[in-house]
């Protein structure tokens, strides 16, 4: 199957399994809302992580930035939903490419810390700035015009999932576009050996900040989608955590292959849903232990898993023909 | 007429060991030159220089009468200098195919293209099918370099390097570590350069040498000892001295 | 309101404990390239350790310190052993990233299980409360005796890399572990020594510190990026360069906090950023990348 028809594929199959979730589960729409959009965040880290090889821990700065943008935005200028998600996305791009001029000369440990300081940092400025950002409290009163002036946000998140679900399939599309493109063969290629790409002619500073840029712009759009489908911005989306927690949901998907990231969102959200009821330390001690399973034995997280077993079923099916 | 390739004086030391005095070299297009020399005679570090990984501390380089000296190696590539590696530097995840149309969309300056597809950029096909046919890696075009046989890696790096459209061709030991069933491949693809490239070859297997170039040049403690055709090198009794005993080893049979 | 001296005292000692508990990580990552986000558990295990031999046993605080070092060493090592050494070496740095949040978040739930959220403290023996005359200044004498293990821990870990056999093949290893091992430098053991000795020292600094960094269930996950930026600015494997930047953060933090309370972490990460931006293999390595 060529790759192109893969793609289109695995856009359909997101869209019908999204559309299949509406239907199935009509009392969840806030979570599977939530899931949808943390799932575009989730592949903006695995364009910077899984196609450039770049270690970070400060994705939540370039989603906080995208949904404070658009937040803002949205209580004091406009209200229209595209218009909003747009603010969010060149936000998020604006961010990536300052902080990643600077920051991605670093490698290694050095890069780790800039990453978290940059958020950390964000994190303070959107804290201290209360008047505008509504600070710990965070920013509400968010209330979106209807989308293309058709839907209406209804009260139980009808037109939120189903905006949501809409972006997710497209920026799932937008992705495998850009990573298949001759812009994505050169990333990959200063993923495995920068100093090769440089033999080949190319500067692989140009392409690790483009690639971070472009995850920014996604980020971005992942930030103003969560603001606009929950009506609020909470601090914390510019916590550390919240980069870690995109970092987890990844390597538990499996990084490198797009529909990875979507896979480990859906898995780590709705285990979180299931023992969320619980004390939260139990939650950490679960997430703990599959982080170290994973590194231990599951390296490429749930996609290699599934393709391994898929490979097996067809070298079995391959040889069962052959006896027969 | 300008020569392709044109250094002087280039010096380089390391702490108080001089590891490149005083080199001149000039290399017109068609030249087939090779570099030879003992081990820690400098060639490895000569390349360097000239590609533009080490900076000298003397010394001019001119790539078609522009200064180069104090250009970055990636400009050094895009302005036609090119170089392979003494052991092979592929990207180990991506298929020959791949490391081609990236040499080659890197050539053209297409790579900032986010949304074109690779498939339908005309022409690039063409040029990638060609390329595999020239060094015989069509068999292999959509294999993995991870699972790439040794000799063909080799090949790839050949066909890189080509792939780039160079005006002068580094090949840093081309055969190195080929097993001699898989040499016989690298020969042929070194007799196939075009004919108006200008080629340095680095290397220690002296058929292969005497075989190839047109000229020899002949480095020693980081300087130029003597430079002629293969007959004046191999009678010049200073190439002897220095070089003593790894003629014998060269030619001993495999 | 604080005087310059009481600022400059709680900069200098929480710097120091910024040390002894950063050392080992630094030795750590710069002998065996790992980065190891779970440093910062074995300190806050010491503390716990400690804590309940004093509080719950009645153990004196001497034997309560030396006892909960030995257990948390004790308990590492298998660690090193199972664990870390499957992940050593700069290629790896994903998979260490995740294996050592994983492990921290697991040390997290299970001293939350074991003792509960609530702060721990450690009693101080009689002769660490009250405070030092030093002309016509007092001093805390907790923050007194923490300044002087500071400074004995620099000077006998000098002692250890300058003039022992151990130091010396530790620091080859450091330069070059290729090399160490092809002289026959027994690289396993020295890893596994290594990585008592840090832990060793993040467990003491984790007890001696627990007034400055309260012991709670968080305690691992809230101080590691203190830790981290320790490491990263003084230049890993760097002992001294570690203890300087243990003191400057030590100092700028605790200024911060009394000087500008409103900005004070905003100043800490911006200062961080312009040293690792201008010098990223730490100020005190001075080798650009």
């Amino acid at each position: 199957m060529s790759p192109h028809l893969r793609d289109a594929a695995g856009a359909a199959t997101l869209a019908a399994a999204g559309l299949a979730a509406f239907w199935l589960f009509p009392e969840d729409l806030g979570l599977l809302t939530r899931i949808a959009a943390t799932a575009l965040y989730v592949l903006s880290l695995d364009l910077v992580l899984g196609y450039c090889g770049v270690a970070t821990l400060g994705q939540a700065a370039l989603f906080g930035t995208g949904a404070y943008a658009a937040g803002i935005a949205a209580v004091h200028l406009v209200a229209e939903p595209m218009v909003l998600l747009l603010i969010g996305g060149v936000a998020g791009g604006l961010i990536a490419l300052a902080t990643g001029a600077l920051i991605l000369r670093a490698h290694g440990l050095a890069l780790l810390m800039l990453t978290i300081a940059v958020t950390q940092m964000a994190h303070e400025v959107a804290n201290k700035a209360r008047w505008i950002t509504g600070g710990s409290d965070g920013l509400s009163g968010i209330a979106p015009d209807p989308v293309l002036g058709l839907f209406r946000f209804d009260l139980y998140g009808r037109t939120s999932y189903l905006f949501a679900l809409a972006v997710l399939v497209v920026g799932l599309l937008v992705a495998q576009r850009i990573v298949r493109s001759p812009f994505g063969l050169a990333c990959r290629g200063v993923r495995e050996d920068p100093l090769r790409v440089a033999a080949l002619g190319g500067s692989p500073r140009r392409y690790l900040i483009g690639m971070y840029t472009i995850s920014g712009v996604f980020a971005g759009v992942a930030g103003a989608l969560t603001a606009v489908s929950t009506g609020i911005v909470g601090l914390d989306s510019l916590g550390f955590s919240w980069s870690a927690e995109a970092l987890v949901m990844l390597v538990l998907g499996g990084a490198g292959r797009l529909y990875g990231a979507i896979i480990g969102t859906v898995a780590f959200m709705a285990i979180h849903h299931i023992l969320a009821a619980t004390d939260p330390f139990h939650w950490m001690l679960f997430i703990g232990l599959f982080l170290m399973g994973v590194v231990l034995f599951a390296p490429g997280g749930i996609a290699a898993a599934a393709e391994r077993a898929l490979e097996r079923a067809a070298g079995w099916l391959r040889r069962a023909g052959a006896r027969a | 007429m300008t020569p392709r390739l044109s250094v002087r004086g280039l010096s380089k030391s390391f702490g108080g060991v001089a590891a490149a005095s005083e080199i001149d070299l000039d290399l017109h297009p068609g030249d087939r030159c090779a570099l030879i020399g003992p081990n820690g005679a400098g060639k490895t570090t000569f390349v360097n220089l000239v590609t533009g990984v080490l900076a000298p501390d003397q010394g001019r380089i001119e790539l078609d009468g522009h200064d180069v000296t104090r250009l970055s190696a990636q400009r050094r590539v895009r302005l036609g200098l090119v170089r392979t590696f003494q052991v092979a530097r592929l990207f180990r995840g991506m298929t020959v195919r791949e490391h081609l149309e990236l040499a080659i969309l890197e050539r053209e300056g297409r790579t900032a293209s986010l949304f074109a597809s690779i498939r339908r950029i005309p022409g690039l096909a063409d040029e990638v099918a060609a390329l595999l046919g020239t060094l015989g890696l069509a068999p292999v075009a959509g294999t993995t370099v991870a699972t790439l046989a040794y000799g063909q890696q080799r090949l790839l790096e050949i066909a890189l390097a080509l792939a780039l459209k160079p005006k002068v061709l580094i090949l840093d030991e081309p055969a190195a570590g080929v097993p001699h069933a898989e040499s016989r491949r690298i020969l042929d693809a070194l007799d196939r350069l075009p004919a108006d490239l200008a080629v340095l070859m680095i290397e220690h297997d002296m058929d292969l040498v005497f075989r190839f170039a047109q000229r020899i040049v002949v480095l020693a403690q980081g300087r130029l000892l003597c430079s002629g055709t293969a007959r004046e090198i191999a009678a010049d009794p200073r190439v002897r001295e220095v070089y003593l005993g790894s003629r014998e080893h060269a030619h001993r049979a495999p | 309101m604080q005087t310059v001296l009481g600022i400059a005292i709680d900069g200098v000692a929480y710097g120091m404990i910024l040390f002894i508990i950063s050392v080992g990580l630094s030795v750590t990552l710069g002998l065996m390239r790992v980065v190891n986000l779970a440093h910062g558990a074995f300190a806050m295990v010491g503390g716990y350790l400690a804590s309940f031999a004093a509080q719950r046993l009645g153990l004196p605080f001497e034997a309560a310190a030396a006892g909960a070092i030995l257990l948390t060493v004790v308990l590492a090592l298998p660690l090193e052993r199972l664990l870390y050494r499957r992940i050593y070496g700069s290629a790896n740095e994903l998979a260490q990233v995740l294996l050592t949040i994983g492990l921290t978040f697991v040390v997290v739930a299970g001293i939350n299980y074991l003792f509960g959220p609530t702060l721990k403290r450690i009693p101080l023996p009689g002769y660490l409360e009250g405070v030092v005359e030093l002309g016509p200044k007092a001093i805390p004498t907790h923050r007194a005796f923490v300044i002087a293990v500071g400074m004995a821990a620099i000077a006998g870990l000098w002692w250890l890399l300058e003039r022992t056999d151990f130091g010396v093949k530790l620091r080859a290893a450091v330069d070059d572990p290729a090399m160490a091992a092809a002289l026959g430098i027994r690289t396993e053991r020295l890893y596994a020594a290594t990585f008592a000795l840090g832990v060793g020292l993040a467990a003491l600094g984790g007890i001696l510190g627990a007034e400055l960094l309260p012991l709670e269930p968080y305690y691992a996950i809230r101080y590691i990026v203190l830790f981290l930026a320790v490491v990263a600015v003084g230049g890993a494997g760097s002992v001294f360069g570690s203890a300087g930047a243990a003191l400057a953060l030590g100092i700028v933090d605790t200024a911060g906090k009394y000087l500008i309370p409103d900005f004070g972490e905003f100043f800490f990460y911006a200062a961080m950023i312009l040293i690792l931006f201008r010098w990223p293999n730490g100020f005190f390595r001075r080798r650009t990348a």
